[in-house]
C-alpha cells in the first residue's frame, strides 16, 4: 500500500467518523433498536467502487472500533461488526454485476444484509425473540441503503467532475 | 436487464418487510409478558393479575428499572447509553419485544415468543 493510497484512505476513514458523529446527535424518530440512516456508509459504498476489497475491509473495521469508541457504546461494535462482515461479503460479490451508475443498487443490498448480519448477532446474543425485528430492519434497510446510495452516486458523480477539471 | 432483475429482488425485499412488520404489529398477543435476558427467562408475569410495582433488573452493574401499571409495563430507567428501551415506552404492540441490547435485556408477550419458536422449528 503507497503512501497516497494510506493517506486517502485514512481521510476517507476520518470523514466517514465525522458523519457517524454528526448522525449521533440527530435523534432517532424510530425507537427500535438497528434503525438509522447509517450516512457514514455513503463513505464504504464510495470506497467499494474506488479501492481494493483488502483495503475497503480494513477501513471499515477500523472504522466502526472508532466509532464504537467514540459513540461509548462497545456492544455496538459486535452489531455493526457482523453487519459489516455480511454487508461487505455481499456487496463485494454484487460489485461484478452492478456497475457504479447503479451504486445505489448494491447499497440497498448492502444495508439489508447488514440488518441481516445486526439480527444474527442479537441473535446469538438474546436468543430468537428478536426475529420479530426483522421485517422492520428490512424496510429500514431498503431506505436507508437508497438513500445513502443515491447520495455515494452524486459524490461519486461530483468528484468526477473535479477530476476532470483539475486535468 | 441485469439491474431490472436486482431492482425487482429490492423491491421484494422491501414489501417482504413491510408485510413482515404489519403481521408482527397486528399479531394476537395474550397477557403473560416474560423478562429475558441473555436468552433466560428472569421473570413471568401475566399482566392482567399483577398488581403495580417496579424492578430493578441488573446486568453487569447497570441497571434497568421495570415498572408494571395497570396491566402495562415498561421501562422507566435505564443507565444504557441509548435508552432506546425508555423510549419504547408500553409493551403492547402484538409481539414486538422492549429491548435494551446494551444490557441484554428483552420484555415480550410470553404465548407470541412460543409461537414464533414454533415456526423457526
Amino acid at each position: 500500500m503507497n503512501v497516497k493510497k494510506l493517506a486517502e484512505l485514512s481521510i476517507l476513514t476520518g470523514i466517514a467518523l465525522i458523519i457517524f458523529v454528526v448522525e449521533l446527535q440527530i435523534p432517532n424518530p424510530f425507537p427500535i433498536p438497528g434503525i438509522k440512516l447509517g450516512l457514514a456508509n455513503i463513505i464504504t459504498v464510495y470506497a467499494l467502487y474506488h479501492y481494493r476489497a483488502k483495503e475497503v475491509m480494513t477501513m471499515v473495521f477500523i472504522r466502526i472500533f472508532l466509532a464504537s469508541v467514540l459513540g461509548g457504546n462497545m456492544m455496538a461494535f459486535i452489531y455493526s461488526f457482523f453487519g459489516s462482515v455480511f454487508c461487505l461479503t455481499g456487496m463485494l460479490l454484487l460489485k461484478r454485476f452492478i456497475d457504479e451508475k447503479h451504486l445505489w443498487i448494491a447499497s440497498v443490498f448492502g444495508a439489508v444484509l447488514h440488518n441481516m448480519g445486526q439480527i444474527t448477532a442479537a441473535i446469538f446474543i438474546m436468543g430468537t425473540g428478536v426475529i420479530v425485528y426483522l421485517p422492520f430492519l428490512l424496510v429500514s434497510g431498503c431506505i436507508a441503503g437508497a438513500f445513502t446510495g443515491w447520495i455515494a452516486q452524486i459524490a461519486v458523480h461530483r468528484i468526477k467532475g473535479n477530476d476532470a477539471k483539475q486535468k | 436487464m441485469k439491474n431490472k432483475v436486482l431492482i425487482g429482488i429490492c423491491i421484494a425485499i422491501f414489501l417482504i418487510g413491510v408485510i413482515g412488520s404489519a403481521l408482527v404489529l397486528f399479531a394476537p398477543h395474550g397477557t403473560k409478558v416474560n423478562i429475558v435476558q441473555d436468552g433466560a427467562v428472569l421473570y413471568t408475569f401475566d399482566l392482567s393479575v399483577t398488581e403495580d410495582q417496579t424492578l430493578e433488573i441488573e446486568y453487569n452493574g447497570r441497571t434497568n428499572i421495570v415498572q408494571i401499571e395497570n396491566g402495562k409495563i415498561r421501562v422507566v430507567e435505564a443507565d444504557c447509553p441509548d435508552k432506546t428501551c425508555i423510549r419504547m415506552g408500553w409493551l403492547e404492540t402484538g409481539s414486538l419485544p422492549i429491548v435494551c441490547l446494551p444490557n441484554h435485556l428483552s420484555i415480550e408477550f410470553a404465548d407470541e415468543r412460543e409461537d414464533l419458536d414454533a415456526v423457526i422449528k
